[in-house]
């Protein structure tokens, strides 16, 4: 913006205009920020001139430009997560991180807003909320602050960014591996547009407001990824007796196997697997394996135990793809 | 106590009064902008500066006439930088350039700058605090000239 030009040609007489004018700009704090020279302020440009007419050296000042520096509206939008955020079915408040940084050159409220159903995956996360982070980085309901559009849009300095929590409920019908996508949205609140669209006397410092090359909005999608796991149990019993043959006859000894196989991408925690001891048979002591291996009849150290009308073997987190074997052993009576 | 009285009258005169036996210099900026057009051929264009953000292309265009009675001799314009504003080139004017805010003066490409460890690297146009063009002859009465630089807003 263009200020009516002030000043003109001075005698030598005058104090120099230009030496002031240079002992300023060397006061002035340095302009090194990457979003360049501060909307509002004041471009000032005075030439010299120095001559001898045959009366000695004279020196004129040009007359004076001043150009008010407008603002830029500019912002970019990053996701911070990584890679794809795991999730499982139905889970609720799911968060994904993003950034959101004013690449303009004055203060500027953005207003925030998400897109969960742009296509290129699987499921449509259901956005619940957006949090503004509290300085931290790291999401806790309790600290940070809930957004609400057009109520707290967050306004950042030239170059200052905000961390955005995003948080999504899954919905239950989604399936290991499926994919759902949520972008965030951040938009200047002075306006959006094409590059160079101009807002008139709306800039910071009472110059005009133009949207720079990000189009005064910016976008960036993070993602979740469905890591579940399923088991499945096999149970199958063997009998063996002293005649040699496999006849349940009493006395005779039942070996019960069961096979828990995890599936998926995830992994299940606290996997345990018990079996009721069946009427008119007891139960051997001792006779519990995992993978092979004895455990005591006690509640102990070990995975096994046997409380008297039950075998409980405690298999802890299992990821998917893994098997473990129990057996146990009955008689009949 | 006259001469005293003199310059006092002097000061409070305007300064275009006294200029219009003298050397004037006038200073323009404006706006480069690269349009295309349908073709896909691009247009610059210089525009009066309504809207000036960083990035922004400015020219500085300095007019200078003599209208005193007298050759002005040894003419020397020079302009120091804005601070917002990163010098970019002068076309073909080939003016001499500080990059020390004026102590030492010489073409962009014999000037050096330290470093932080002490060794000195080239200067480069950034690094530009006054530009400075020097006359080699005496400009004539109603001689006039233009000259001009572009510079980047930071």
């Amino acid at each position: 913006m263009m200020k009516a030009p002030v000043g003109g040609a001075k005698h030598q007489l005058l104090p120099s205009c230009s030496i002031l004018a240079l002992l300023a700009a060397f006061a002035l704090p340095a302009q090194a920020q990457a979003a360049g020279t501060r909307a509002g302020s004041t471009i000032s440009n005075t030439a010299s001139a120095s001559y001898d007419a045959g009366g000695g050296t004279t020196t004129i000042d040009s007359n004076r430009v001043d150009l008010l520096v407008d603002e830029l509206l500019d912002v970019t939008v990053d996701s911070s997560n990584p890679a794809d955020v795991p999730t499982t079915p139905g889970a609720t408040g799911q968060v994904l991180t993003f950034s959101v940084t004013n690449n303009g050159n004055g203060v500027e409220a953005f207003g925030l807003s998400t897109i969960a159903n742009a296509g290129g995956d699987n499921y449509d996360p259901v956005v619940t909320q957006i949090y503004l982070d509290n300085g931290d980085g790291i999401f806790d309901a309790s600290t940070d602050t809930l957004y609400t559009a057009g109520a707290n849009d967050p306004s950042l300095n030239p170059d200052q960014s905000i961390t955005v929590f995003v948080l999504a409920t899954t919905p239950g019908t989604v399936v290991d591996g499926n994919r759902g996508i949520v972008s965030l949205v951040a938009a200047a609140k002075t306006g959006t547009g094409a590059p160079g669209t101009s807002f008139a006397g709306q800039g910071e410092g009472g110059g005009d407001a133009v949207v720079g090359s990000t189009g005064a909005d910016g976008t960036d999608a993070g993602a979740f990824i469905v890591s579940a796991a399923t088991v499945t149990l096999l149970k199958s019993a063997v009998v063996t007796n002293s005649l040699g043959t496999a006849d349940p006859i009493p006395g005779a000894t039942i070996t019960y196997t069961i096979v828990a196989t995890v599936a998926g991408s995830g992994s299940v925690s606290g996997l345990a697997i018990t079996d009721n001891i069946p009427a008119d048979t007891s139960y051997v002591p001792g006779s519990i394996t995992l993978g092979g291996s004895a455990q005591s009849d006690a509640a102990d150290a070990d995975a096994g135990d046997y409380n008297g009308t039950r075998i409980n073997v405690a298999l802890g987190p299992v990821a998917g793809g893994q098997t473990r074997t129990v057996t146990f052993r009955t008689t009949i009576q | 106590m006259r001469t005293a009285l003199f310059l006092l009258v002097a000061t409070l005169m305007p300064g275009q009064a006294l200029a219009a036996n003298q050397v004037a210099l006038d200073n323009n900026v404006f706006v480069e902008r690269v349009s295309t057009d349908a073709q896909g051929k691009q247009k610059i264009l210089l525009e009066e500066p309504k809207v000036v953000v960083p990035g922004d292309r400015l020219v500085f265009v300095l007019n200078y006439r003599n209208a005193g009675a007298q050759p002005a001799d040894k003419f020397v314009i020079t302009n120091p930088m804005p601070a917002a504003v990163r010098f970019a080139d002068a076309g073909d004017t080939s003016p001499l350039v500080s990059v020390d805010g004026g102590k030492q003066w010489g073409l962009l490409s014999d000037l050096t700058v330290p470093m932080t460890d002490g060794s000195r690297r080239s200067a480069q146009p950034a690094d530009v605090t006054h530009v400075r063009w020097a006359f080699q002859k005496p400009i004539p009465v109603g001689g006039t000239g233009k000259l001009m630089f572009r510079g980047v807003v930071k």
